[in-house]
């Protein structure tokens, strides 16, 4: 008999969702997270305290390190919405990270082919829609694979993630493609061309705090989802999907369709985050780096954080940014790199862990056996 | 009546229950539940849904532990901790729906979890097997140990799911509602294996809510009403209408529409011809079905579950591809397999799954009033939809159809099966459909539920719309239908106007008997 | 040149070599899917188990029979432990999955506790002292071209086809086999005759990670002996496909362990012979041929009848009332 039966422990769905579990439990799992993050340090023999304190220094507290998290949490952000949006109708896409270098890759192609004497708006605009559309694009083959070809799409998205990688390596370090830097040091140290400034995106400074255009433009593109999911007929259609597929075929839905259809939304907002990297901070494409930051990855763990909320993944996106902007600045021997994700991975699973909480009562059979 | 005392063993009963109670949050599923079976006894536990038969059987199986109370085997005090335990005691659970793996062969099925000596850690399929063919010659059960299961019938499978609980040593066998999935003529072979079982010092405890069958093959029976024991009456002597009122708890009601029929000259509202179609393995399913429903008139598809009826409602929702036929709807022929089409013509269709199919759980009822008429105004304004308009049809909708729930933004997966079927009844309806179909539509309800969802159907007729009723229930079929059209194999065996039916000319047709063979 | 230097037999004995890890993650898998549970931890388990073995390795002194036997069992006690956090979570507490697994990877992973623990290790400096060797099995190593491909392998390559075997035997001659494919089957028909669907999915879900430990110790103490965070470069992934690809039996499961094996290996067999294809093109097809694959055996005919077990994902519960 396993262990939780021994003690009695069992669960029981709950009829009522009170509205206060709806934040208390995520904030429970987030202390319960530091909770045991500090015994991993403790063990690691780092002092949690200082930690921690360092970290919300260097993430949050003052306007220099808040424009800092600005930086990290805008890409998160994209990455988030686009494992939200898809993990609503049951698409697993973990390829958020290929897609998003693809999404890099299209909008520094399209920012070099338009040069310096672009006007900037139509540059920053020509960005977004080709970052788009080459996410859009690298998703539609795990979406369609899985659509008509039944085709288990998490593992099509994430070989994807290293085929895009290695794409990208090729273009700038095993090939003169036309994205490469082949003058100057360039041609001893393999690098990307810098895109012209006036592709660069903006970025507003209020006071001391600098907000990048990228970040703003996720903000609005997380208020359209919510529109989208809550009051259009194809976000009807994906809810249905997304909980009932036999139901939606039933309903005279093409489950197919919306699939591919999301896997597309969801690439496309991958690749606008990959766009929004290149623009507003790299202005490069720089195969390394961005495989090194695993931005589309940590959008899973922003999303599960978000309960698949577009609305949520704002917040968690500025909330995992800090971190990992903390995480950049501290990085060192007592700040050892992988912290980072070690204390996303425990928040996610002390997360997931305490949703339990909000699905279910827990009781104990053993005394309620005992008290009749 | 106490027996604690060993020495009395050989005559106490083989199980006996002391006032057993059961709670669950907001029921109380059995309430001081007495009864005991005799050595060698087909005792019957006979109750309507909701009555804590299901209960009932799983605390005697060990999977639950009851709150108060306590059971008795041959006048030992046992408490199960598991089902292992119960397994132990020689108590063996037959199923309504078959514990068995398809894709596994008998002998896997009926090793399964079973320790037999000299092999425990190699399994030994040939001891097992001679074993299962020993077990099959001394209850007249015989079944080939090596053929997987999806290759049986539902009565052969039905024979395994006996032997598993034989090979186990069992001597007080459980049978939850075994005649629902089988013909009238696999039941009497079924009486047969029960006589053969109870011959040999085995006792039955028989769960069914069907009267008459509880009288033909039962010794005794235990009425349950309301998770209550209310009576253990003799089965002979006893009569349908004394068991019925005793498990009603009063005189019995039933909705009742012989004859009425469609109005004279009603138009052929679906006409479905030579239509054939594949299962889901792949074979035919579906073998020259035709028939005809008029306005206004109530046809009923009876037939053993798995004999064409659900691959035929799937057609007529555009669900499934038709190999063959022709379908009409009000004059207008069918013409791809795609569910827009028939919910555009006029086919309403209510499905067996209601939850998994008919409606999306985790969305408001308001939302789900709505699945079939999304894309077009009112509801839609493209590409939005209009919440206001979604909640006001809503509004109206729940009280046309009384559906009972806190609002209408309530997930429908927490409604109550009544609720749920009110809810789907009211969008189909909602669509002024020519068509409805419905596939067993009272299946789990308790009776208050039952007699709405007939008096919905009832209505529906009523106001012109053709029924086709697929059902499993001789008394629903018989109570509501103008016409019978009798299923097996994928075939219409028969077809017969309700005034002349009866349960025993029906269940000719179900077992692919002809027309003649009625007469 | 002798026929043991033959391109094909390097290619053949590579892909013994680098396809041992995969057999291990996949029958751990595997075991893991057979009683119902996904678990796409796989990549994050095994990359715990990697730098596990490797701090073994780094810091206890002693002879290699002593010491990598431990750095082995180090590395299935960490990777198991991170198999049991998914296991508490999907089976106890009934999360999704997908997300726990996902959670798992990410926690253990290239960005995650394994590097930190190598960074607070020192790992990296400098390569494993102790490190598995090629070992002459029966002394056939010169054996004209069977020699190279199947009798100079490491002790972890024999040990991966002991354990291929005694799964097969496992699984399909043994009661608890039979029981394992019943829960994955259907847990309430395992429940209704006794089985305790939960301990089962425990054990194989934790077993199973204990294997993708001895993987991800594969790399860190034979394929890349000097620690580099993700070292495994996503065969925790591949491995999930291949049980797809060898439809939940371990047999077939080591064929495709093997031919992926080859096609990693090929980018630098080939460039080691001089033969000059483009790496990118190399590198990648790995990833490309598991879709291409992936979507073959999906569609294909047989996977109807040797389909996944058909409670796979789903948390059992009792049925309530």
């Amino acid at each position: 008999m396993s262990l939780a039966s021994r003690v009695g422990l069992r669960l029981e769905p709950r009829v009522d969702n009170p509205r206060w579990m709806n934040w208390a439990v995520p904030v429970c799992s987030f202390i319960a997270a530091l909770l045991v993050g500090s015994i991993v340090l403790l063990i690691t023999s780092q002092n949690p305290i200082s930690v921690y304190q360092r970290i919300l220094e260097r993430g949050f507290l003052d306007t220099g390190s808040l424009s800092g998290t600005f930086i990290s949490a805008t890409p998160l952000l994209f990455t988030g919405l686009c494992a939200a949006v898809a993990f609503k109708v049951g698409f697993f896409n973990i390829g958020g990270e290929g897609q998003f270098y693809v999404g890099a890759i299209f909008a520094s192609g399209i920012a070099l082919s338009l040069g310096a004497d672009a006007q900037s708006w139509i540059a920053v605009g020509a960005m977004v829609l080709a970052g788009t559309v080459g996410g859009a694009l690298w998703a539609f083959i795990p979406g369609i694979l899985r659509a008509y070809f039944r085709t288990n799409e998490i593992i099509t998205s994430l070989m994807l993630n290293y085929v895009a990688g290695i794409g990208a390596t090729y273009l700038i370090f095993e090939s003169d493609s036309f994205w490469r830097e082949l003058g100057g040091t360039g041609a001893v140290f393999p690098k990307g061309k810098i895109i012209p400034l006036s592709a660069q995106w903006p970025s507003f400074d209020l006071g001391n705090l600098v907000v990048p255009f990228g970040l703003l433009l996720g903000a609005v593109v997380a208020i359209w989802l919510h529109v989208l999911q809550r009051r259009t007929r194809f976000g009807y259609e994906m809810r249905v999907v997304g909980g009932a597929p036999s139901t939606a075929r039933y309903a005279g839905m093409r489950p197919a369709r919306v699939i591919v259809a999301v896997a597309m939304l969801s690439g496309g907002l991958a690749g606008l985050g990959g766009a929004a990297d290149v623009g507003n901070f790299r202005h490069v494409l720089d195969p390394k780096g961005l495989q090194q930051s695993g931005f589309g990855y940590a959008g899973i763990v922003v999303a599960a954080l978000a309960r698949l909320n577009p609305i949520a993944v704002v917040f968690v996106a500025i909330i995992l940014g800090g971190i990992t902007n903390a995480g950049y600045a501290l990085q060192g021997p007592d700040f050892p790199a992988g912290l980072v994700g070690t204390l996303e991975g425990l928040i996610l699973f002390c997360t997931l862990g305490g949703e339990v909480l909000v699905r279910y009562r827990i009781v104990n059979t053993r005394r309620q056996a005992v008290a009749s | 009546m106490t027996t604690v005392v060993d020495s009395k063993a050989v005559t106490a009963p083989a199980v006996a229950a002391f006032g057993v109670s059961k709670r669950f949050p907001g029921v109380i599923a059995n309430d001081d539940v007495h009864f005991d079976v005799r050595v060698g006894e087909v005792h019957a536990l006979l109750g309507e849904n909701g009555a804590g038969k299901t209960t009932l059987s799983n605390i005697l199986t060990g999977l639950y532990r009851p709150d108060s109370g306590h059971l008795e085997l041959s006048g030992r005090r046992v408490s199960f901790e598991s089902p292992r335990d119960a397994i132990d005691a020689g108590i063996g659970m037959v199923h309504q729906h078959f514990r068995l793996i398809p894709t596994f062969t008998v002998a896997e099925n009926i090793a399964l979890g079973a320790a037999r000596d000299g092999e425990r850690v190699l399994l030994n399929m040939a001891s097992v097997e001679s074993r299962i063919v020993e077990l099959g010659e001394q209850f007249e059960l015989s079944v080939d140990p090596r053929a997987r299961i999806w290759q049986l019938s539902v009565g052969e499978q039905q024979r395994v799911e006996i032997l598993k609980v034989l090979y186990r040593d069992a001597r007080i066998l459980i049978m939850d509602e075994p005649t629902a999935v089988l013909t009238p003529l696999e039941a009497d072979a079924l009486s047969q294996t029960l006589t053969s079982l109870t011959r040999q010092g085995r006792s039955v405890i028989f769960i069914s809510h069907k009267l008459g069958e509880v009288i033909s093959i039962a010794d005794r029976i235990t009425v349950l009403r309301q998770g209550r024991s209310i009576e253990t009456i003799d089965a002979v002597g006893a009569t349908r209408e004394s068991l019925a009122a005793v498990m009603v708890g009063r005189e019995v009601e039933r909705v009742q529409r012989r004859g009425v029929g469609a109005l004279p000259g009603a138009p052929i509202v679906l006409s479905v011809n030579d239509l054939g179609a594949e299962g889901d393995r792949g074979l035919p399913a579906l073998r020259s079905v035709s028939i005809d429903v008029r306005g206004g008139e109530i046809v009923a598809v009876a037939g053993v579950a798995g004999n064409g009826q659900r691959e035929l409602v799937e057609v007529l929702a555009g669900l499934r591809p038709r190999t063959s036929g022709r379908i009409e709807v009000d004059g207008e022929t069918m013409d791809r397999a795609d569910a827009r089409h028939p919910i555009r013509m006029g086919v309403a269709y209510v499905p067996q799954d209601r939850l998994g199919t008919g409606l999306a759980p985790d969305l408001s009822i308001a939302e789900n009033l709505v699945l079939k008429r999304y894309r077009r105004p009112p509801v839609a304004r493209p590409p939005f939809l209009r919440s206001s308009v979604i909640d006001a049809e809503a509004a109206s909708l729940m009280e046309q159809f009384d559906v009972r729930a806190p609002s209408s933004q309530t997930p429908t997966r927490r409604l109550s099966g009544g609720n749920v079927q009110k809810v789907l009844l009211a969008r189909e309806m909602s669509g002024r459909p020519k068509v409805l179909v419905v596939s067993t539509p009272t299946q789990g309800l308790d009776i208050g539920a039952v007699a709405t969802v007939h008096q919905l159907l009832l209505d529906a007729a009523a106001e012109g719309v053709g029924v086709l009723l697929v059902s499993e229930d001789l008394d629903e079929v018989l109570a509501l239908a103008d016409r019978v059209v009798v299923m097996y194999e994928g075939s219409v065996t028969g077809i017969v106007d309700a005034a002349d039916a009866t349960v025993a000319s029906i269940g000719v047709l179900m077992g692919g008997g002809t027309a003649e063979d009625v007469a | 040149m002798s026929v043991n230097s033959n391109l094909f037999v390097i290619i053949f004995a590579s892909a013994i070599f680098y396809g041992t890890p995969l057999v291990f993650a996949a029958v751990g898998e595997l075991l893991a899917e057979r009683s119902g549970v996904i678990n796409l931890g796989v990549e994050g388990m095994m990359l715990l188990g990697a730098v596990s073995a490797a701090m073994v390795a780094a810091n206890l002194d002693g002879p290699a029979a002593v010491v990598l036997p431990i750095a082995l069992l180090a590395a299935m006690v960490a990777a198991g432990l991170g198999a049991a956090i998914h296991a508490f979570l999907v089976i106890t507490l009934r999360v999704n999955q997908i997300i726990s697994g996902l959670a798992l990877t990410i926690f253990g992973g290239a960005a995650g506790l394994s590097s930190y623990l190598a960074n607070v290790w020192g790992l990296g400096k400098q390569p494993a002292m102790n490190q598995f060797g090629r070992m002459d099995l029966f002394g056939l190593k010169k054996f004209p071209v069977l020699g190279p491909i199947l009798f100079d392998q490491t002790l972890l390559t024999y040990l991966s086809w002991v354990l291929v075997v005694l799964v097969m035997v496992y699984l399909f001659r043994t009661r608890m086999g039979l029981h394992l494919r019943s829960v994955g089957e259907s847990p309430q028909t395992a429940d209704s005759v006794g089985i305790s669907v939960t301990r089962y999915r425990y054990g194989h879900v934790i077993a199973g990670g204990m294997l993708a430990g001895v993987a991800g110790a594969c790399f860190s103490l034979t394929i890349v002996p000097t620690w580099a965070n993700g070292l495994t470069s996503g065969e925790g992934w591949i491995a999930l496909a291949l049980v797809i690809f060898g439809f939940w039996r371990p047999d077939l499961t080591l064929v495709g362990a093997y031919l992926f094996g080859a096609l990693s290996s090929l980018s630098f067999t080939l460039q080691a012979r001089g033969i000059d294809v483009p790496t990118a093109l190399l590198d990648a097809l790995p990833y490309v041929a598991t879709i291409v694959v992936l979507v073959i055996v999906s569609n294909s005919r047989i996977s109807k009848r040797l389909g996944s077990p058909a409670a796979l994902g789903r948390p059992y519960e009792r049925e309530e009332r």
